[in-house]
């Protein structure tokens, strides 16, 4: 990343002040609740074992006497396994089993069967003895291969397009894009007969303890699934134990042996889901002076052999398009299914929308940031695109395609939003005599800061330091939590933590009270002393010592409909992003320079973790934006980039200035941050690109090929 | 991966001799293993023996030097000095700063501080059918190319085939506008020049160069080129492969372009030697741009792009003008 002096930016003098928190890496950044809050400063809780190495992913456990798992796959798109030699493969030193249940695939990387051997190096040798042939059939590979004609437009869609003075004929296009976390996925299951643990690297413990039953044949009282750190997940860990998990519980229990199953980077990309290409058309009809009137958008997701998933958020909402008639089918290919990638349908959706929308804005000659002023749904989204114009220099930005010289720059801007799911979250806190502290819930984190989160919340809402507190997840013995999805996890914890932490508090002040003959309601715990009546008397320690029983309990919980409601407070989820591109026009290279993202996700309970949420958002939508593209064979069906060489991805030479401004204006509850921070990167991008060459690029990613033909496509 | 012994040698002697001896079935030469590694990690080889070269001269590699001859200089490096060593020898800046940039943008940091000059120029085709075990190719000894009617945007713009691979080396350009050498032992030869090191694939599909088994390049040399120049562009700044590069070694005549040498990489399956452009350029002013421009746009002449590639038609005049600019002490873009 690009060294930048620390400065400040000053506010425009318009602005409230105490709206919006700019911030330069390194950060100085300042949230509203700033000085209130115990989190000012506090870094991530598990920073220095992730960057030690003490962590241990589920990955890590190699176990003694262990069996390792892999799974046999069809490798082409449409495939029928003519011959394999299963005894050859049995008869491999090490193997104890080898299963085939089906002989044909429809999608290169398809599980067909398994290999159990005691190590790696067995399992590979099986696999060769196995010697597996395949006939390969005809696939489909893209949508354009599958698709149907969208339906008739409407009668009031046609005559909103009758009446408009211009009319924009679009297609957009997104290709699939794969999780590639760097933990790929699996599990290591140690089932010892009557119990079992499960190491899973999995973004939800409790899902994936609903989904082993059987394979372990076990009660759930009699096994735990513990995932203390994950590497990366992005939604494609959403499914329970995943059919590692439950290959790895299957054979360890067959062999009474610990059982790791975890897929191989190929595998990876082929077979544990996606964000589905996308291809969305327009017809839309606007007015001289920008304004849409309506028209038709009809869009195809391609889902590979899965039923539907293939939504594409276009319209998105965040604008009024008029008389728009919307649609969108799933479209089924020869390719892995989809699984939910931050915000599902939603980086798609927006790429084209922005882009449509400042397409019309150059047939009109009108400025972008005018045209989304007038058209934008959300008052708060129009305040951040007024700051984050300032930010960006928006003044400084030149017709489209009119710079002159070899690198041309262009500005380019997109909003975001999200929503608020319930879900249900259980809490304790337990206060130890010798005055330690646990914040327990089954929840996990799976980067986002969700344990420092957990701790923050249980730390400010008792009254002691952070330090103080012990923070317990990422096993599903622990009362409930929520799985890591939909940007759910902080905002359905935070109420249930704090109802959790202040009970803790009442009882320890009720008990403390009884020992000192003083009414409860005259005391308080306030930065780790016991205050009467506003005066210290003694510390946090202390008062623990005196506790008549070695531990109390607080508890606190939230559901859709009950509890703690009180904590949930104001906030939304929207932002905007603006994006500052340079293209060298020779070439068709794009250096992206800064990234200004101003998102709010309700009262910022740890900035530091909000920040590189925000920041970690804009790299994987700009490696969406610039290089992201799973590859299919079009005869064959295989994956052609199948690993994280030729599978490109932003590395630090192609990351720019990212600067998130956290924006705090009427937060006061914890909100969703997960995933609206990746939406509208791609769709600014490609806003930028037109800005600077003057001529859009419609499909993603933005590679100089593309870049060069419209290039040549915009000179007269 | 499969179980495999590690030979150190001692020498580059010892080193072919492992080879050849009957020792081992399959014995592999390993410098700095980038390229080893990555094919014994995707089961593309299964040595039974490394043979590491990287102690064949007692640990270190001898240091870069400047032979003087009769008004000629010549530079030696050792067959194992590292990609980082080149970026950054003052003296190859200096006396052949095509060679010392090739060197400086390939790769990343990590990768530059362990790759050595030789594996760098025998690193085998970045081809995704090549590189992925699903695809039995051409090159191993399938019956077929599948970039023909597959997906090739990466691929050759030059060469008849039947294999359309482009080589990936940075630093092979450099040396052939160098007069590049490359020393060996263990054959019947004692060097070979870079120009002759490659064979395209109708020669041969399952390697790309020359060597005999057994072969080792012990150093190589290569003739000052002061006004030099390398340009690569890329898609991705990090942990890539270049789209296309181009070397260009200039003889000046104040601005005046006396003599040019051009070779572009990673659009033909070996380092693609462009005389017209050479000769187009020669008496051209390297002030004058459209000058430049024109001849420069030769480098396409005889292309034949695939159905993925033609882009690169655009961008190899480019690299080729921004190498002419760089050899001539000018900044580019
Ligand atoms: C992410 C990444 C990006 C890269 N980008 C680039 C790039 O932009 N440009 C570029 O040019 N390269 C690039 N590379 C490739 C890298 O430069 C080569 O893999 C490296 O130079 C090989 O050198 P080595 O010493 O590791 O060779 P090894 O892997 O040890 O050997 C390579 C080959 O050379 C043979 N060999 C080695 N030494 C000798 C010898 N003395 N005599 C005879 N045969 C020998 C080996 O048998 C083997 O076949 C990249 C690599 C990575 C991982």
């Amino acid at each position: 990343m690009p060294e930048t002096p620390a400065r400040a930016i000053t506010a425009p003098d318009d602005a409230d002040t105490q709206s919006h928190t700019p911030t330069h890496m390194p950060t100085t950044n300042r949230p509203i609740n700033m000085g209130k809050t115990v989190a000012d400063q506090a870094s991530r809780l598990d920073g220095i074992a992730k960057v030690t190495g003490r962590a241990m992913y589920a990955r890590d456990y190699y176990m003694d006497n262990s069996l390792f798992v892999a799974f046999i796959r069809c490798p082409v798109g449409v495939g029928r396994m003519v011959s394999a030699d299963e005894d050859a493969a049995r008869a491999t030193p090490g193997v104890v089993e080898v299963t085939i249940d089906r002989r044909e695939g429809t999608y290169a990387g398809q599980p067909v069967g398994r290999i159990a051997a005691e190590s790696k190096t067995a399992l590979r040798r099986a696999m060769r003895a196995l010697n597996a042939r395949w006939d390969a059939g005809e696939c489909k590979t893209e949508i354009e291969h599958v698709m149907m004609p969208p339906p008739e437009t409407s009668e009031a869609a046609q005559r909103a397009l009758a009446g408009a003075d211009h009319v924009l004929e679009a297609v957009y296009s997104t290709p699939v894009q794969t999780h590639s976390p760097l933990e790929t996925h699996g599990a290591v299951v140690d089932h010892r007969g009557d119990r079992a643990i499960v190491y899973s690297s999995t973004q939800g413990v409790q899902a994936a303890a609903d989904g082993l039953e059987d394979a372990l044949a076990l009660k759930r009282s009699q096994y735990e699934v513990r995932c203390e750190y994950i590497g990366g997940g992005f939604g494609s860990k959403l499914n329970g134990a995943g059919r590692e998990g439950i290959a790895a519980g299957e054979v360890s229990r067959a062999h009474g042996r610990p059982a790791s199953c975890f897929t191989d980077r190929d595998e990876d990309h082929l077979d544990t889901g996606n964000r589905p290409s996308s291809r969305t058309s327009v017809r839309v009809g606007f007015n001289n002076d920008g304004t849409i009137v309506g028209g038709h958008i009809h869009s195809w997701g391609g889902v590979g052999v899965a039923r539907g998933g293939g939504g594409v958020d276009c319209p998105s909402g965040h604008y009024n398009l008029g008389q728009m008639q919307a649609g969108n089918e799933s479209v089924q290919l020869n390719a892995g299914a989809p699984r939910p990638f931050r915000a599902p349908g939603w980086p798609q959706g927006k790429f084209a929308e922005e882009l449509m929308v400042d397409e019309i804005a150059a047939i009109c000659g009108a400025d972008p940031l005018a045209i989304r002023l007038r058209m934008e749904t959300s008052e708060a989204r129009k305040e951040m695109y007024q700051l984050g114009a300032k930010l960006i220099d928006w003044n400084s930005r030149t017709a489209n395609g009119s710079g002159r010289g070899v690198t041309k720059r262009g500005l380019g801007m997109g909003g975001t939003s999200w929503r608020r799911f319930p879900a249900r979250a259980e809490a304790e806190v337990v206060i130890h005599r010798d005055g330690s502290v646990v914040a327990k819930t089954g929840t996990q984190d799976i980067g986002t800061g969700m344990r420092t989160v957990a701790g923050v919340l249980c730390a400010e809402h008792l009254g002691v330091p952070l330090d103080h507190v012990d923070v317990a997840i990422g096993r599903s013995t622990l009362p409930i939590g929520p799985g890591s999805g939909g940007s759910m996890t902080s905002h359905n914890v935070a109420p249930a933590m704090i109802a959790a932490a202040e009970d803790a508090k009442a009882k320890l002040l009720d008990a403390l009270a009884d020992t000192l003959g003083e009414p409860a309601r005259d005391l308080d715990l306030v930065d780790g002393r016991i205050l009467q009546r506003g005066e210290p008397v003694m510390d946090f320690a202390q008062a623990c010592a005196k506790l008549p029983r070695e531990q109390i309990t607080g508890r606190g919980e939230f559901s859709r409909n009950g509890g703690a409601q009180q904590h949930l407070g104001e906030g939304t989820s929207d932002g905007v992003q603006f994006v500052d591109l340079s293209v060298d026009t020779e070439t068709g290279v794009i250096k992206v320079n800064r990234v200004i993202a101003i998102q709010a996700c309700g009262r910022v309970v740890c900035r530091k973790t909000a920040e590189s949420q925000i920041i970690g958002g804009v790299i994987q939508g700009l490696s969406y934006a610039l290089f992201e593209h799973k590859m299919l064979d079009r005869n064959t069906g295989s994956m052609v980039n199948a690993n994280l060489e030729q599978y490109k991805i932003l590395g630090t030479d192609d990351t720019p200035l990212i600067e998130p401004v956290l924006w705090t204006k009427g937060q006061t509850g914890v909100r969703s941050l997960g995933e609206p921070p990746t939406i509208p990167t791609a769709g600014a991008t490609a806003c930028a690109l037109l800005n600077a060459i003057g001529a859009p690029v419609r499909h993603l990613p933005l590679t100089p090929d593309k870049v060069l033909d419209a290039i040549e496509e915009a000179q007269p | 991966m499969n179980r495999f012994t590690i030979a150190t040698a001692t020498s580059y002697d010892d080193a072919s001799a492992i080879v050849k001896s009957d020792r081992f079935a399959l014995p592999i030469l390993k410098a700095g293993g980038m390229d080893v590694v990555d094919h014994l990690k995707e089961g593309l080889w299964e040595p039974d023996a490394l043979v590491d070269v990287l102690r064949a001269e007692g640990g270190a590699a001898a240091p870069i030097q400047e032979h003087r001859e009769a008004g000629r200089s010549s530079i030696r490096l050792s067959a194992l000095t590292t990609l980082d060593e080149i970026a950054t020898s003052t003296l190859i800046q200096a006396r052949c700063p095509a060679l010392a940039q090739s060197a400086g943008s390939a790769a990343t940091p990590q990768v530059r501080n362990v790759a050595t000059a030789a594996g760098n120029l025998l690193q085998r085709p970045r081809c995704w059918y090549y590189r992925s075990k699903d695809f039995d190719c051409l090159k191993k000894g399938g019956d077929r190319c599948y970039a023909v009617q597959g997906l090739n945007r990466y691929h050759a713009i030059f060469g008849d085939g039947p294999c359309h691979i482009v080589h990936p080396s940075n630093l092979a350009p450099a040396l052939m506008v160098a007069g590049g050498v490359a020393h060996l032992t263990g054959g019947d030869r004692d060097s070979i020049p870079i120009a002759k090191l490659y064979h395209t694939p109708d020669r041969g599909v399952r390697d790309e160069h020359n060597l005999k088994p057994g072969e080792v390049v012990t150093a190589i040399t290569l003739n000052a080129a002061p006004n030099s120049g390398f340009y690569a562009i890329k898609e991705k700044q990090s942990f890539d492969w270049p789209l296309v590069m181009a070397a260009v070694a200039l003889e000046l005549d104040g601005t005046r372009i006396a003599n040019a040498r051009v070779c572009a990489g990673a659009v033909a399956p070996v380092p693609w030697m462009l005389p017209a452009v050479g000769q187009a350029l020669r008496d051209v002013s390297i002030d004058d741009d459209a000058g430049l421009k024109a001849a420069c746009a030769r480098a396409t002449q005889g292309a034949a792009p695939m159905s993925d590639n033609a882009y690169k038609l655009k961008l190899l005049p480019v690299a080729i003008r921004r190498a002419v600019l760089k050899a001539a002490g000018k900044e580019v873009e």
